[in-house]
């Protein structure tokens, strides 16, 4: 499929790839104990957040099952890299995709994550047509479940001490939407109190 | 840690024990059944494929490493017949993870027989299985089976809708496990058959 639909843009970010000039942007976050509690990829000094980079940057369109799209999330105003958003195509047959994201916790509790998640799954239901869309997290992560409930996903799974995690018993929680259940936000948008007709 | 229990495993009406050449039959008058298909991935069996699937089955009876199965016959005592089938699978060797199964014949339904079997693999798993969860699957129409997690104390951990295609339909799915502690804290179960 065609990348034409990139980068996207939302009220307040740009979704675009990652290039070769955002390391410093991916250090500011990636590599902060509060993100790597919670990740897969390791990214504590600047060799692991360039290799890290490195794989982002590949993550550019899916083409095929297995394939990764992965967004840098960037301020319209002063162009700062405030986290990333993915998508990962796992199963064609059965059209699914899994959301991965990551966000400055300086920026957190703004809505952004909220507003770049909300244009990937646009993205996944109406351009790639993916019928259900899952995504996990800690279950001591509060902020994402909660982000993850007011978009309107299910709980689907708790799985406990099913895996070990960075040396400790796991918790994880698994959310999901259908294509069906998930209400666009982007296409109606409420227009400022001095367009609204009544 | 291997597992290699030691066989047969008895409880109060029941034998579990490796397969044998022997057991094509007794597999075949459950497995060729449309009902017993029909919440399992395989499809109804053929005498061959019940041939086939028993001869594999006799080499399976010992854990050593990851996905590796402990499949066992399930036969009544009291008759001597076979009545079904258990499986433990060693999901990770790593994190203690396994998973449990079974298949009974419908003819053999409502006298606990399943349950009897399964809290005898559960015995084996977290006792010299030394696993620390153990968890089992069912499509979410299955009543019989996730009646039977629930009654083994087991705890409803995922309910998946419409997350692949199994038989050219959407898949709804649960997930229920229990942990090590949770089996061995568990009240004494007597009379709750």
């Amino acid at each position: 499929m065609t990348n034409s639909i990139l980068p996207v843009q939302t009220d307040r970010l740009i979704l675009r790839t990652f290039e070769r000039g955002d390391i410093e942007g991916v250090a500011a976050y990636h590599a902060l104990p509060t993100v790597q509690r919670y990740v897969f990829s390791r990214t504590r000094d600047s060799s692991e957040v360039a290799a890290a980079l490195n794989i982002m940057r590949g993550h550019v369109s899916l083409q095929r099952p297995g394939d990764t799209l992965t967004l840098a999330m960037v301020r319209k105003g002063d162009q700062q890299i405030i986290g990333h958003v993915s998508l990962h195509w796992s199963d064609a047959t059965a059209g699914q995709g899994e959301v991965r994201f990551v966000i400055n916790p300086s920026y957190s509790g703004q809505g952004y994550a909220n507003e770049a998640i909300s244009a990937l799954l646009d993205l996944a239901f109406d351009h790639y047509r993916i019928h259900r869309i899952f995504t996990r997290c800690d279950g001591r992560n509060h902020h994402s479940i909660k982000l993850l409930q007011q978009m309107g996903m299910r709980l689907e799974a708790h799985y406990r001490e099913h895996a070990l995690f960075q040396g400790e018993w796991d918790e994880e929680l698994h959310f999901a939407i259908l294509d069906r259940e998930w209400q666009r936000s982007t296409k109606v948008k409420d227009l400022p109190p001095r367009h609204r007709v009544a | 840690m291997t597992l290699y229990p030691d066989y047969p495993v008895l409880t109060e009406r029941l034998r579990l024990r490796p397969f044998t050449r022997g057991d094509v039959e007794a597999v075949y008058a459950y497995r060729r059944r449309e009902d017993v298909a029909r919440y399992l991935f395989d499809v109804a069996l053929s005498r061959e494929e019940c041939a086939m699937a028993v001869q594999q089955r006799i080499g399976q009876v010992a854990l050593e490493a990851n996905d590796d199965k402990i499949i066992l016959a399930v036969d009544e005592r009291a008759t001597g017949q076979l009545i079904g089938e258990v499986s433990l699978i060693w999901r990770s060797v790593e994190a203690r993870q396994c998973e449990l199964g079974w298949i009974f014949n419908p003819e053999q339904h409502g006298k606990g027989f399943a349950t009897e079997a399964a809290r005898a693999l559960l015995d084996l798993a977290f006792g010299p299985g030394d696993m620390h969860r153990a968890m089992a699957r069912c499509d979410a129409r299955n009543l019989a089976s996730s009646r039977l997690m629930e009654r083994l104390g087991m705890r409803r951990e995922a309910h998946f809708r419409e997350h692949s295609i199994v038989k050219g339909e959407w898949d709804e799915e649960f997930i229920y496990a229990i942990l090590r502690r949770e089996w061995q804290a568990r009240p004494d179960m007597a009379g709750d058959r």
